[in-house]
């Protein structure tokens, strides 16, 4: 059953809740929806799911965008109740008839509440037997298929491919089991019943075990067509022999690059001898502490261009053009009176202009239509101020919420977390994580260089073990900027590389340390499990993902998928995520920034520092208002 | 009707009398005239508006997210806190007069109450408001002090590095609030710890440099260990409790400031 009702304004004061269902909710599930869900611009999203110790709820919500008010259903998640929409969207219809802003309590209500939610409980019973017809027949077979393992490994695959399809729920309720933090069983068993209801419900007439499979086959094909790439989610049948005939033998070619200190050819590829060091030591010129200012500590000086309007660019709006002739009358008419309420409709060609303005800017798709999304939810019935247009409404809404997400959740100040460190008489430990080739030995050495300048004392620590010339770079960079260097060459365990960097630095007094490591793909299995083992071993105090700012739509899956990996792979209760994002190669690209939106957005962690450049002084920091403005233009 | 034609008659004739009369007196002297009298009425607006401007009624409520500062905005104008709150997600503004107020008799000048939201990602929003801000009310919450000192201590650092705070030395009050509840910190504590707080926090953001990091300037005395009495503007401590209406304090401080 409904385990609480709420109607609340947008400034946080609570109007009405269902006084019948007495239930005091466990934790704080309001709270954690607005700052997760709503205030991280997912207000787009389905459902939200909310973890506490003894309880486990789903949240649905609407809007009121006239009035500024927002209502919210929480119900326990196990139970699926269907009417939980219907009642929204009817509760939020009667309760704008009553609503006065003077008024503080709505006591009346509760007599309409009762009815409504009557109402709709008896609408979804009838449902529920429309639906009941095929389920006696398919549910004996059901049982049958479930009993065996194989098969019901299948059905939360084949879910969890079909889940994909509906609007990509999927997807936005992993991303909220992400930022809990917590495991995908929960998700995992809720898909699989919904998508049993679906498939009940699609059956009408059906009572063959060949037609249920063929269903099922479907499904599951549709499952991975949907998403490309390697697509571990099929195990009924043939399939999952195909699949796990594959597994061995990528193992098998895997075993070469596995580090264990037994491997016989650790002498041939470790080149770390001491000879060559004396050697190379004339030609590396020390860096001058005065190399410069890092553009960290100078002012961002942008150029205050006057705002261009972009209604009257004719290249941004060149497919929408003819859509929007036929309505530039109306709305110019509904403009200067000002009385319209916004609708889907009216919104629909604005917020597409705006997300194809976005995805030129480099934005990732998926993360453009949940931002559009968001952005609609906001604004649908809200009513249109006099003297603006509908697209001037929907772009001060969208850079609002641009401006909020890039708006770190918390201080990203680093020399105050280490100079706290440094009164407790630890080092504050940095990880460099990232996938190969985006520059992390180099702004590795940025940041040391940057650090150095704020009279912090550094150490590095060199846990690339697998790439050639990984340890003589970091050297190199150690000896320029006189810093020490922790290594131990080649094919060695990274993480006891790091265990024992970090001891080193706590005899030797080192403020910092920071900890460079090898690149590796987001979906290699072993390379990431390695890495969450160095993590977890070294509990560092800040995991900074390296991302370039060339990157397309593969930044959501690099980020989404290092977070699972950290989260799944993790040893503790508190499994350490990405604490932040180190932007690179930022002068490459003009204007296309949208790579850092992306992030932020997927991973809801700040930019920390933007690279610029190759030498020690291109390390900045991200300028937000700058940012949106570029993305706007 | 006799005496309406009476009338227009009447009023014609005047009308021609009028414009007769203009057309007699140089063109001008008219024009001079008329200049001196847009003049006289632009200077009169001009320092009717100046005149405003230094008597600005805005209070601003700030503070970490779940310190108190919407219970107590509504403490302040209905005299209470109604159903309870959740986080909010846009500011609060309201214009009144003080709940406590209302029995008083005469003519009582309204505040204008603005809570801005103390969520992080909405922490432009305050930047929106400090410029119109008479006094600001920072809400610390003195049950749970120690885990959020050191982000309350950057808001506060923040706040008074504000360079509209520091010019127009805008009065800030540091607010302790649920100081109902039992394991409520005492307020002299509370104030002991940001001191501290804040003087760490003026070592390392002062550490280099010409350009500071994030503030457009540094607050209290080289060489001395911070204290709230460095700063140009004033700042003091009180306690309150949202829940039980215990806002004695801060409508003292409130009309301290905005004359009533």
């Amino acid at each position: 059953m409904l385990e609480q009702l709420l109607i609340f304004t947008r400034g946080g004061l609570i109007l009405w809740t269902c006084k019948e269902i007495g239930n005091a909710l466990k934790g704080s599930p309001i709270d954690t929806l607005i700052r997760s869900c709503l205030l991280e611009e997912r207000s787009g999203a389905v459902s939200f799911n909310y973890d506490a110790p003894g309880a486990a709820y789903t949240l649905k919500w609407t809007f009121h965008n006239d009035l500024g008010l927002v209502f919210v259903a929480v119900y326990q998640r196990i139970l699926h109740l269907l009417y939980v929409d219907d009642l929204l969207s009817m509760v939020k219809q009667s309760f704008s008839e009553i609503y006065d802003p003077k008024r503080m309590a709505y006591d009346d209500f509760d007599e309409t509440f009762r009815q409504l939610r009557i109402e709709a409980e008896a609408r979804a019973e009838e449902l529920r037997k429309t639906k009941q017809v095929g389920k006696p027949v398919t549910s004996v077979k059901k049982q049958g298929q479930v009993s065996k393992p194989g098969l019901e490994g299948g059905n939360k695959r084949v879910s969890e491919g079909g889940s994909k399809k509906d609007d990509g729920d999927g997807n936005k309720a992993k991303v909220s089991t992400l930022t809990n933090g917590h495991s995908n069983g929960n998700h995992q068993m809720e898909d699989d019943s919904q998508e049993t209801d679906l498939a009940n419900g699609k059956e009408n007439t059906s009572s063959n075990v060949a037609v249920d499979l063929s269903k099922l086959q479907k499904l599951r094909s549709k499952g991975v067509r949907g998403r490309g790439g390697v697509r571990k989610t099929d195990s009924i049948g043939n399939k999952s022999s195909k699949v796990a005939a594959a597994e061995p033998a990528k193992k098998a070619t895997k075993k070469n690059r596995v580090w264990d200190d037994a491997a016989p050819k650790q002498s041939k590829l470790d080149f770390t001898d001491s000879v060559d060091e004396n050697g190379n030591n004339d030609h590396v010129d020390i860096v001058a502490a005065d190399q410069g200012e890092s553009m960290m500590d100078k002012e961002e000086v942008f150029s205050s261009d006057s705002e261009s309007e972009d209604d009257d660019e004719p290249g941004s709006d060149e497919k929408p053009a003819e859509a929007k002739k036929k309505g530039w009358f109306s709305s110019v008419f509904q403009s200067i009176t000002g009385k319209a309420n916004l609708e889907r409709t009216d919104l629909g060609p604005a917020l597409k202009a705006l997300k194809e303005r976005l995805m030129t800017k480099n934005v990732a798709e998926e993360i453009a239509e949940k931002l559009c999304e968001s952005v609609e939810a906001s604004l649908e019935g809200k009513k249109l101020s006099s003297f603006t247009r509908i697209s001037s409404t929907v772009q001060a809404a969208m850079e609002d919420a641009l401006v909020r997400i890039l708006t770190p959740r918390r201080s990203i100040d680093i020399l105050r977390d280490v100079h706290a460190a440094k009164e407790q008489r630890k080092p504050y430990v940095v990880v460099f994580v990232g996938v190969n080739g985006v520059g992390k030995s180099t702004n590795l050495a940025k940041v040391a260089y940057w650090l150095q300048q704020h009279k912090v004392s550094v150490m590095m620590a060199a846990c690339d073990t697998f790439r050639s010339g990984a340890v003589e770079q970091l050297r190199t960079h150690a000896r320029r900027l006189q810093i020490p260097i922790f290594e131990k060459g080649y094919e060695k365990d990274p993480a006891v590389v790091a265990k024992e960097a970090i001891q080193e630095a706590t005899r030797n007094g080192s403020d910092v340390v920071l900890v460079d490591t090898a690149g590796r793909m987001q979906d290699n299995e072993p390379l990431m499990r390695a890495l969450s083992k160095l993590i977890n071993l070294n509990q560092p105090d800040l995991v900074l993902f390296v991302g370039e700012a060339l990157v397309g739509n593969d930044a959501v899956d690099q980020l989404s998928k290092f977070n699972q990996k950290l989260s799944d792979l993790s040893t503790s209760g508190n499994p350490r995520l990405i604490d932040g994002i180190l932007l690179t190669k930022f002068d490459t690209i003009d204007d296309k920034v949208g790579a850092a939106l992306s992030m932020v957005y997927i991973s809801g962690s700040p930019v920390m520092f933007v690279g610029c450049g190759q030498s020690y002084t291109d390390l900045k920091k991200l300028n937000v208002k700058a940012i949106v403005k570029t993305l706007l233009k | 009707m006799e005496n309406l034609e009476d009338l227009k008659i009447l009023a014609e004739q005047w009308s021609h009398q009028g414009i007769e009369y203009l057309q007699k007196i140089p063109p001008t002297q008219l024009y001079a005239a008329i200049g001196v009298l847009l003049f006289t009425t632009i200077l009169l607006f001009l320092s009717i508006r100046l005149v405003r401007r230094t008597k600005s009624n805005t209070v601003l409520l700030s503070g970490l997210s779940g310190s108190g500062k919407t219970v107590l905005f509504y403490q302040l104008r209905d005299g209470s806190s109604h159903q309870g709150t959740v986080t909010s997600m846009e500011p609060n503004e309201g214009t009144f007069v003080l709940h406590s107020e209302n029995t008083k008799k005469g003519k009582i000048k309204p505040v204008h109450l603005v809570d801005v939201p103390g969520h992080s990602r909405l922490r432009p929003k305050l930047e929106e408001f400090l410029p119109q801000a008479a006094a600001i009310v920072f809400v610390v919450d003195a049950l749970e002090f120690l885990p959020n000192c050191r982000a309350a201590s950057e808001y506060l650092y923040d706040i008074l590095t504000n360079a509209n705070v520091v010019k127009k030395k805008i009065p800030v009050l540091l607010c302790c609030n649920k100081t109902d509840k039992l394991t409520a910190h005492t307020k002299e504590f509370i104030r002991k710890q940001m001191e501290k707080e804040i003087e760490k926090l003026r070592a390392s953001r002062s550490a280099v440099s010409t350009a500071d990091i994030a503030n457009d300037f540094t607050i209290g005395i080289e060489g001395e260990v911070f204290s709230f009495s460095h700063c140009s503007n004033k700042v003091t401590v009180a306690e309150a409790s949202g829940l039980t209406g215990e806002t004695v304090q801060i409508e003292d401080f409130i009309r301290e400031y905005i004359k009533p």
